[in-house]
């Protein structure tokens, strides 16, 4: 899997590993700023996205890069830590997941018109995407930004948010129908996010 | 989510032209699709305009979502950025000392306290075994046991195990290894040692016969028994009184208010008992926790007797030793041993027959009447008065015992750190865990001890007490960790939680200190700590076993989402 943005460091984690204060630096300064954006993007607010990097290169310092394979991508292991640690922090939140699971799950997604998804995709910028982003549901926007910002495999989606694989082309779909609403200014699905 | 079966097809039953449905796009877009049905789907979206826009626009849809969330909106917080140079300012060294103290006082504990008693228990004639092997493994419970472990094995198992623990957890699921454990402690419990038959007797009354024979172990419970006849194997009595007059092959273990033994006991004797009044034989030993133990002018017993209590009397023969922690203890029978005894008073009558040295702590010197016949006089240690917080060594005591919690606070967050949070939250709520706390910590012993009598439920009623106790040890800790974070605000992690405990430990200790010598205030404190942490632990174990309304939205279970109607996966969508 490659990650957009980001620098493999394997001699650096190799470094980091043995206790070598300084690698553990060059990772932070590496992977510190992707890390915090997905954060940014899988939690509600800047604080807790600030308050989860901190925890997670907290984890690493701690011992937690020991876990780490150095056969694997060192970078997909991180998003994959970082996916475990925001989903955590959105589970804990019971009551307004609770409030999302009723609102959303149940409601029946319609077929969409080829032509107006089109032209909805073509006439919305990254801002305007961003801003809807920031209206869904947990789950659902956990999942986009785990399959669209770090490029995490299905497998990998199943298994952070603790759903079985098959399930998760069913939410992801579901995600990119709240989207789209949130887009066109309909809200209403979107009621209960953790905005 | 079921794969299609048939996933494309160009034409329904009416004659119209079908699409694809939005799911099978998506799969088909995220090449998720296998070869056969993406071959299908590419024919397809050959033929078909507007699965071909469908696919078209989910692709630039994922590439926007893409773009959008790479972008860099925002700049690195400040806060981040000096994060790293905080980071580095690792504590460690705390750790070390805390380490080093911790070794410091099970060492100190073991050439101080452990290692005095061993040798005292050995010349009582209870050779070959520690303090807590004698008390528990060779005790009731554990019968049979006794040469499998020592003290310090127990502790060395319970340290490596931990530190095993922290180190392999990441390959264990807690939940599994927690059920392993206390599967393993469950079957270490009720696997007796050697195997054998037994009998089981529950009756408000129970009589066997003089003529009469048990050719097994015997379990009685009930108000009272008489035992007239013989019993091959172990006797075990949960009651209120028992007489034994007949003859017990084995060893006699008693619950009860009230014993009498005026028969044949071969082995030994553990009692926990009002009054034990052995009139008959014993041919080992004595170990009992009782208010008052007296051994007849008839009575022998051919090992020692250890007792705590309140009055020990030994009129008939004791074979070796004696060694009694009580109020008194008063000699008028003989005695082929050592004798030891701490207490108010020491009494020693004329017709008393001593073979080794006498020592005696107290209050008063022993009364030793002319006649007695000692193989040397009393060696009497009058009973310090000092307070124990005017002696300097008991601040570095302090010191030390601080650091052995916050030790093993520390291995129980990192074994357990989750349920570790949430304990700790739990305690911050202060009323509810106060309350569920009163609670526990007097129904859970009652409610073990009913269960004890019900010789069934023994194995359940020990684990559970054992459980009560950890709970208790643990119960400063917790308390120490909530009040760190009032002090410190909420830990980002473990490790700031540990810190937490270990500052809110150490202040807990400063203000309980002094006030532990206060009359009753210093009781009452420590029993609210007490109490406040052990309905902390329960609070948090009673949160984990409610079942909650988002369970289906937890991981390793399917949420209740229904696919929607138009997305059947490869299905056709008819025009």
């Amino acid at each position: 899997m490659s990650v957009p943005g980001m620098t493999e460091t394997t001699e650096a984690v190799a470094r980091a590993r043995a206790g070598d204060a300084e690698a553990w630096g060059q990772i932070y300064r590496e992977m510190g700023p992707a890390i915090f954006r997905f954060c940014r993007r899988a939690l509600p607010t800047r604080e807790d996205a600030e308050d989860a990097t901190m925890e997670i290169f907290s984890k690493l310092w701690e011992g937690r890069l020991i876990q780490y394979d150095e056969t694997r991508s060192f970078s997909a292991w991180l998003y994959r830590v970082a996916a475990n640690h925001c989903w955590d922090i959105l589970r804990r939140r019971k009551i307004r997941q609770d409030k999302e699971t009723e609102d959303v799950e149940n409601v029946p997604l319609e077929h969409p018109d080829p032509n107006q998804l089109d032209r909805l995709i073509e006439q919305r910028t990254s801002a305007e995407v961003r801003h809807a982003l920031d209206k869904l549901g947990a789950r659902a926007r956990m999942a986009l930004v785990m399959r669209y910002y770090s490029d995490m495999s299905y497998d990998e989606i199943a298994d952070a948010l603790g759903v079985r694989r098959a399930f998760v082309g069913v939410v992801l779909l579901r995600a990119r129908h709240e989207l789209r609403q949130a887009l066109e200014g309909k809200s209403a699905l979107a009621a209960g996010g953790t905005s | 989510m079921s794969e299609p079966a048939n996933p494309v097809s160009h034409e329904g039953p009416d004659g119209t032209m079908d699409h694809l449905d939005e799911m099978t796009c998506l799969l088909y877009a995220e090449r998720q699709l296998d070869r056969g049905r993406a071959q299908a789907v590419s024919a397809h979206a050959q033929d078909c305009a507007a699965c071909r826009t469908l696919l078209r626009a989910l692709e630039r849809e994922s590439r926007l979502l893409t773009r959008a969330m790479l972008e860099e909106d925002e700049p690195l917080p400040s806060r981040l950025a000096q994060f790293q140079e905080r980071a580095r300012q690792s504590f460690q060294w705390i750790w070390g000392v805390i380490f080093g103290l911790a070794a410091t006082g099970v060492y100190a504990l073991y050439t101080g306290f452990v290692e005095p008693w061993q040798q005292r228990l050995d010349q009582a004639g209870f050779g070959g075994t520690s303090l807590l092997s004698l008390l528990v493994f060779q005790g009731a419970f554990w019968k049979g046991w006794q040469s499998m472990m020592t003290l310090f094995e127990v502790l060395a198992m319970i340290t490596v195990v931990g530190f095993g623990a922290v180190i392999f957890r990441r390959h264990l699921r807690r939940g599994s290894a927690v059920a392993l454990v206390l599967a393993g402690l469950f079957a270490a419990l009720i696997l007796p040692g050697p195997a054998s038959a037994a009998e089981f007797h529950k009756s408000e009354s129970y009589e066997l016969a003089k003529d009469q024979t048990v050719k097994s172990d015997i379990f009685i419970t009930g108000a009272r028994a008489r035992i007239d006849g013989t019993v091959d194997g172990d006797l075990y009595f949960f009651g209120q009184s028992i007489d034994i007059s007949g003859h017990i092959k084995g060893d006699a273990i008693i619950f009860a208010q009230s014993t009498r033994v005026s028969g044949q006991i071969d082995g030994n004797i553990r009692s926990f008992t009002n009054n034990l009044t052995i009139t008959g034989t014993v041919e080992k030993n004595v170990l009992t926790f009782n208010e008052t133990v007296t051994l007849d002018m008839a009575g022998k017993v051919d090992g020692s007797l250890t007792g705590f209590g309140q009055t020990a009397t030994v009129d008939g023969h004791l074979g070796r030793g004696l060694l009694f922690m009580g109020d008194q203890t008063i000699i008028s029978g003989t005695i082929d041993g050592e004798v030891q005894a701490k207490g108010n008073f020491m009494s020693i009558a004329s017709t008393a027959q001593v073979a080794g040295p006498i020592h005696f702590e107290g209050n008063h010197p022993a009364t030793v009447d002319a006649g007695a016949k000692l193989a040397s006089p009393v060696q009497f240690t009058q009973m310090k008065r000092e307070s124990e917080y005017e002696q300097g060594h008991y601040y570095v005591w302090r010191i030390i015992w601080t650091a052995a919690f916050i030790l093993f606070g520390l291995v129980l967050f990192l074994l357990l750190p989750k349920f570790s949070e949430e304990v700790v939250m739990a305690g911050e709520r202060v009323g509810a865990p106060i309350g569920l706390g009163v609670l526990v910590f007097f129904g859970v012993p009652i409610a073990a001890l009913i269960a004890l009598a019900t010789v069934v439920g023994i194995p359940l009623s020990i684990l559970t007490l054992g459980i009560w106790l950890l709970a208790l040890f643990c119960a400063e800790i917790v308390v120490g960790a909530v009040v760190g974070n009032w002090i410190l605000g909420k830990p980002a992690d473990t490790w700031a939680l540990i810190g937490r405990m270990a500052l809110g430990f150490v202040i807990v200790r400063i203000v309980y200190t002094p006030l532990a010598h206060v009359h009753v205030i210093g009781f009452l404190v420590g029993l609210g700590i007490w109490i406040w942490g052990m309905g902390a632990i329960s609070l948090a174990l009673y949160n984990r076993l409610q079942p909650t309304a988002t369970q289906s939205s937890m991981p390793g279970s399917m949420p209740p989402m229904s696919l929607p109607p138009n997305t059947t996966v490869g299905g056709i969508q008819p025009a």
